[in-house]
């Protein structure tokens, strides 16, 4: 029964998405463009250490990172792997804890050979580690992070860590601009966004000084005081309604899984969906958001999150034109990734895996042999590369200026009709799929709403 | 929980052998014996003068890591061992003193040890403050007392201070300095820590000797009884409160030297109840306990656990084919933790400092088995 | 300090009801021009809302304060059995064909437990053994009905099986054999159970959140999701009741009633309560304190799964539940350790004081972190015992 929900999902989200993903002008020629191998390293292995947060809260977003990084080391290692390396894995699992963090960290850095580069995965694993890999020489790479985890406490101080995704504090900078061009007309004269978030370093990671001045330039309002609630809460009408009180018109929220769905159903449950337009950081425009959200509908049927706009800044698995994505799609299929595991981990892992490789290939072509690279070495080309892996984003880091990618694009998270041709307007015409537990799944497509476009540089200390 | 277990036969003849420190020489030199081994360890490592790859390099940030949480532990072993009061909010006065320690630093520009003992003292202090309610509540209210501290100290560093510590971000603490010389290398804060941990070590042993030590495990033992000798037993639990936060303050400052880098999510209520289990593990009640218990549940966490995983995650995937590989990958590390404490525990629920002693006195005493 | 002590130890009750007044007068001082500023809407809103999600917290104070009445351990692992039971509940719930087989597995297996509470030689008892076999038989029969229009039934039987499994199995195999061992080893202990269920939780079901759909029905019965008090001129905005949440709270009002009666009425809860005055009494006029205990884990992961499943169902099942058993302690302190009642108020009146806090302080977290505690504080400093607590002579 699963499998063939699976496959009905897969065959719909295929069918529809022709339709209204718009062509990109980030068109590539081929999807995966590595450099030409000009050394053959058959025999060796490359692996990527990677720490992070596998059983704790975060799991979600890990498990299919994990899976992505699976399936991709296989492929490319069954299709020759790094000009004839082979790629591995070594996860170790923090359970969010800094100190297993640190742990693991000491572990990896006096491993001999000493390992040149790391991936992380929490920003606050970034902002604990970021004077430590730098002092060991180890690059790091990570999807999202923090300013202070990137640049450290001035903003100004490039590190050693790259992050794949622009900073949150820029993403909730772009969305600004984006509320303040306003294309849908949703948003009115006076936008006032009203930020709901977790505490901790992830959570609070897009609330700073620096976004809400930018805003305000914008004509963009950001209230002063956010509201904060924990991933436990059973009701969070409260923090809620004080926010809509002091007037917000819009809620941001920098948190994934159940915390976007909790804002959307509250939203719906206080009757408020007229009122106030949802929004969020990369994280929420997540499968995961959009399946715990299929028991909670809002009046017009459909689930709860049907709308919340956020930043999109890579492909998304329903940009089935392109080839990377028609690509990746195949390869959860063929290893049976359930849905869940279809979401915005897995992409990355995937595209990390591809990035690995041409990383390697460049320094490797560079310096003329594998026992030659270095965290070092990998930094010089990590500053001077611009590759797009699997044409899912664009590893560019401007020379080496900045430390977190910056081109984002806004999208909107929608599901699709009954007719799959395009994002459904109500619960009567949506495409609905009995799950085996009793409930119905509705699929999620995410409509791009602007071209990819770099994101308003927001560290603290500039200019 | 005796603190001296000695086989049957062995007395003391002397009162000063009955308040030394080391009771034996063998005692005295396996004590020093351990401490200067100690400090050889980074000669040996590929980092070390004289470039020999003897001891893997990341035994340093290893011992560093066991130390600092020894000191701390050695602070609840104090209160709960000692002084039999529980505490569920040790990790939030490590905060505190690695918190001060960082403002301190940050504001004043004062050499580290300057640094430390104003943070620990300032620990101290806080510890004292939330150790008041022990005055009518006691047991398992008392822990909720504590737990209270887990809660509001966190609470209180991350948004009325927020100007100050940076809330919710990170807060870099500056390179340590000792008479104008940097020790922000780890090989250079080791030879810090680890004397101070030997130093703190010992002074906790010798709390026990003392007429503090002695009053504090008479309130553990039975504080009516207690009040009825005359000692003041909310004086005594006070004082208890102090020294404990006191080695928080210190391990939590240690901390923020050494890692350079301080978030409030690191001093959260799991930090607490792991430094419980590690003393626990270890032995409360003896000053060797916080020692093992720290090292054990690193190693444990550490090495066992990994490398324990590596194997299971081939193996059981064969034997369990219906759950899903990923599945098995996240619930490997809680499932063998869980099993090896539990197991653990039901081996030696004394600890193992208590394993330890009997150890001790069956070698003393062969061949006869008492 | 200690002339100070001595002058504190000779004025006792009179300081501490000048320094108790003095301290409710001067929170009272501090609040009242907050409170003012607040539309009555809100405050009503609020003080709904934390009524509703404070009966959760009264459930899960109950099941910690029962297992420390029975053997003085405090349960970490309550929050991960609120979690796996609810998992249980949820695979019985929403899972049409249950295999037969498995459940006649768990069925047998909570019988067998059962049986053998006091030790394996009461299998020799041949009726004991034809009983057991029948209920085994009659709740494999209950939990592999077919069907959704059952589903109610079985998740049930099946949340009632498992839950008894998990308690007594904690029981039998992590706490029994620390009897007799120092306190702070089960305490421990119970950390340990924690940590390992974490893992079987992890590796059965994944680490996705899971929707728990049990108020689903109401759509369908023409009960609207939210009761909206239309009080625009008297309070100057509405005030909206949650019926899932509504439920919630008549159900754990419910199960509370329930276990009331049985401490008051039945030999066992009668037996339960003269072991947690005395161990060595009881024991020495013939209670089983063994059997006891047991029973006593049996009803703590029963009501935590209770609890995990009404949580479940106001939000969803993920592996942050957990946690929310810690924002209960406060709860189980404020009524007094003693009383079941005091559980029930003293869940509520966290759930209040957490929502007004949110209502009161915005964007300070002060509602989850700190009013709980520092109404804790000043509860343990004006009156030691709780709200509800037996006052105890031994005191110094």
């Amino acid at each position: 029964m699963r499998k063939l929900i699976l496959t009905l999902v897969i065959l719909a989200l295929l069918v529809s998405m022709a339709v209204f993903v718009q062509a990109q002008d980030m068109a590539m020629p081929d999807f995966i463009q590595h450099s030409d191998c000009e050394v053959d390293l058959t025999g060796e292995t490359i692996t990527i250490y990677h720490f992070g947060d596998i059983s704790g809260a975060y799991a979600f977003i890990t498990q299919p990172l994990l899976a992505g990084l699976a399936d991709a080391i296989a492929y490319y290692n069954a299709h020759g792997g790094v000009c004839g390396a082979m790629l591995a894995t070594d996860n170790r699992d923090t359970g969010g804890d800094p100190a297993q963090t640190q742990a693991h960290y000491d572990y990896y850095s006096s491993l001999d050979p000493k390992p040149s580069a790391v991936l992380l995965y929490a920003s606050g694993d970034a902002e604990l580690l970021r004077s430590q890999v730098e002092e060991d020489g180890i690059v790091s790479l990570i999807s999202a992070g923090s300013v202070e985890g990137l640049y450290g406490e001035d903003g100004q101080t490039p590190g050693w860590i790259y992050a794949t995704n622009p900073l949150y504090a820029d993403q909730l900078g772009s969305f600004c601009e984006f509320v303040a061009a306003d294309p849908m007309g949703v948003y009115g004269e006076e936008p006032v966004i009203g930020y709901i978030s977790w505490p901790g370093a992830f959570g609070q990671a897009a609330f700073t000084p620096e976004t809400i001045a930018y805003c305000g330039e914008q004509g963009v309002t950001v209230l002063e005081t956010p509201e904060i609630f924990l991933p436990t809460d059973t009701d969070i009408s409260g923090q809620v309604l004080n926010l809509v009180d002091a007037g917000a018109t819009i809620l941001y929220t920098n948190t994934l899984a159940s915390g976007p769905f909790l804002v959307a159903k509250t939203v719906v449950d206080l009757g408020l969906e007229e009122d106030v337009q949802l929004a969020g950081v990369n994280w929420a425009l997540d499968t995961s958001v959009a399946l715990l959200s299929r028991t909670a509908l809002g009046s017009d049927g459909l689930p709860a999150v049907n709308g919340i706009v956020g930043s999109l800044p890579f492909r998304w698995w329903s940009e089935t034109s392109e080839p990377g994505v028609a690509f990746v799609r195949e390869q959860a299929a063929a290893n049976e990734r359930s849905l869940p595991t279809q979401n915005i981990a897995y992409l990355l892992g995937f595209s990390t895996v591809d990035l690995y490789t041409e990383l390697y290939i460049q320094t490797v072509n560079r310096l003329g042999s594998l026992d030659a690279v270095d965290g070092a070495a990998l930094k010089e080309t990590l500053d001077g590369i611009s590759y797009s892996p699997l044409g899912l984003f664009t590893a560019d880091w401007q020379g080496g200026e900045l430390r977190a990618v910056p081109t984002n694009r806004m999208a909107m998270m929608m599901f699709l009709n009954a007719t799959m041709d395009g994002p459904a307007t109500s619960g009567d015409d949506a495409l609905k799929i009995p799950n085996d537990d009793g409930t119905t799944i509705y699929v999620p497509i995410l409509v791009p709403l602007t071209e990819f476009a770099p994101a308003p540089d927001l560290r603290p200390g500039g200019e | 929980m005796a603190a001296n277990i000695r086989p049957a036969g062995v007395f003391d003849t002397q009162y000063e052998q009955d308040i030394s420190l080391n009771r034996t020489r063998s005692d005295k030199w396996w004590t020093y014996g351990v401490f200067a081994a100690l400090l050889l360890i980074p000669l040996l490592t590929v980092d070390g003068p004289l470039g020999l790859s003897i001891i893997p390099s990341f035994w340093i940030g290893l011992i560093v890591r066991i130390a600092i949480y020894a000191i701390a532990v050695q602070g609840l072993n104090i209160l709960m061992g000692y002084t039999g009061q529980i505490s569920l909010g040790h990790a939030a006065f490590m905060g505190v003193g690695a918190y001060s320690a960082a403002l301190i630093a940050r504001n004043f520009d004062l050499p580290f040890w300057i640094v430390v003992p104003l943070a620990a003292m300032f620990t101290g202090l806080v510890g004292l403050l939330f150790g008041l309610p022990s005055l009518r509540v006691k047991g398992f209210y008392l822990a909720m007392a504590t737990l209270a501290a887990q809660f509001i100290i966190p609470w209180v560093l991350r948004y009325p201070l927020e100007p100050l510590t940076n809330g919710s971000r990170p807060l870099e603490v500056p390179d340590p300095t000792f008479f104008g010389i940097s020790f922000a290398p780890q090989a250079a804060m080791y030879y810090i820590i680890i004397p101070l941990a030997v130093l703190l070590f010992l002074a906790a042993r010798n709390i026990i000797r003392t007429r503090i030590g002695r009053a504090f495990i008479s309130v553990r033992d039975n504080d009516l009884a207690a009040e009825l000798l005359g000692i003041n037993v909310f004086s005594y639990k006070l004082q208890a409160f102090f020294l404990s936060s006191l080695y928080a303050g210190i391990a939590g400052a240690l901390w923020a030297f050494d890692t350079q880098s301080l978030s409030i999510d690191k001093f959260q209520l799991n930090l607490s109840i792991e430094f419980l289990a590690m003393l626990v593990i270890g032995g409360a009640g003896f000053p060797l306990g916080a020692i093992f218990g720290v090292t054990f549940v690193n190693l444990l966490s550490q090495y066992i656990i990994p490398s324990l995983s590596t194997t299971l995650k081939v193996i059981l995937p064969v034997l369990l084919p219906f759950i899903g590989i990923a599945n098995i990958e996240a619930a490997l590390s809680p499932i063998l933790f869980g099993l090896a404490i539990a197991i653990f525990l039901v081996i030696e629920p004394r600890g193992i400092a208590y394993r330890w002693e009997i150890l001790k006195i069956a070698w003393k005493i062969r061949p006869y088995s008492y | 300090m200690s002339a100070v002590i001595n002058f504190y130890d000779n004025n006792k009750p009179l300081i501490n009801k000048v320094l108790s007044v003095a301290l409710l007068l001067a929170i009272l001082i501090f609040l009242l021009p907050i409170i003012a500023e607040q539309k009555p809407s809100r405050m009503v809103q609020s003080t709904i809302t934390g009524l509703l999600v404070g009966s959760v917290y009264s459930l899960i104070a109950l099941g910690i304060v029962i297992i420390n009445k029975a053997s003085g351990v405090f349960n970490f692992a309550h929050g991960l059995m609120m979690l796996f039971g609810a998992m249980i509940f949820y695979t019985f719930f929403s899972s049409a064909n249950v295999n037969p087989l498995a459940a006649g597995l768990m069925a047998f297996f909570t019988v067998f437990i059962v049986l053998t509470m006091n030790g394996l030689a009461d299998l020799r008892d041949t009726r004991r053994l034809a009983i057991g076999l029948v209920v085994g038989l009659i709740l494999t029969g209950l939990m592999s009905l077919p069907g959704r229009d059952l589903q109610f039934v079985r998740a049930i039987i099946g949340g009632l099986v498992g839950s008894v499994l998990v308690g007594l199995c904690v029981e039998r195999f992590a706490i029994r054999p620390l009897i007799g061992q120092p306190l702070f080893a089960s305490v421990l202990m119970t950390l340990a159970v924690s940590e390992f269920l974490l893992g079987v939780t992890q590796m059965t079901w994944g680490s996705v959140e899971l929707p728990l759909q049990i108020f689903a029905w109401l759509d369908g019965t023409g009960i609207p999701r939210n009761i909206v008090w239309e009080a625009e001129t008297l309070l100057g905005g509405d005030v909206r009741l949650r019926t899932d949440l509504l439920l919630v709270l008549i159900l754990a009002l419910l199960s509370f009633g329930a276990f009331v009666l049985f401490f008051r009425y039945t030999s066992v809860g009668l037996a339960m309560r003269a072991t947690a005055e005395n161990q060595q009494l009881a024991q020495s006029v013939g209670l089983r304190v063994r059997f006891i205990l047991a029973v006593a884990w049996g009803i703590a992961a029963l009501l935590a799964t209770i609890g995990g499943v009404l949580q479940g169902g106001a939000t969803s099942l993920s592996l942050n539940m957990p946690l929310l058993a810690l924002r209960a302690f406060p709860a189980v302190l404020l009524g007094g350790l003693e009383s079941i009642g005091g559980a029930l108020v003293g869940g509520l009146v966290i759930g209040l004081v957490q929502e007004w806090a949110n209502l009161l302080f915005p964007g300070t977290q002060a509602g989850t972190e700190l009013a709980p505690y520092l109404v804790l504080m000043i509860v343990l400093v004006i009156r030691p015992d709780g709200l509800f607590g037996e006052k105890r002579i031994e005191r110094i």
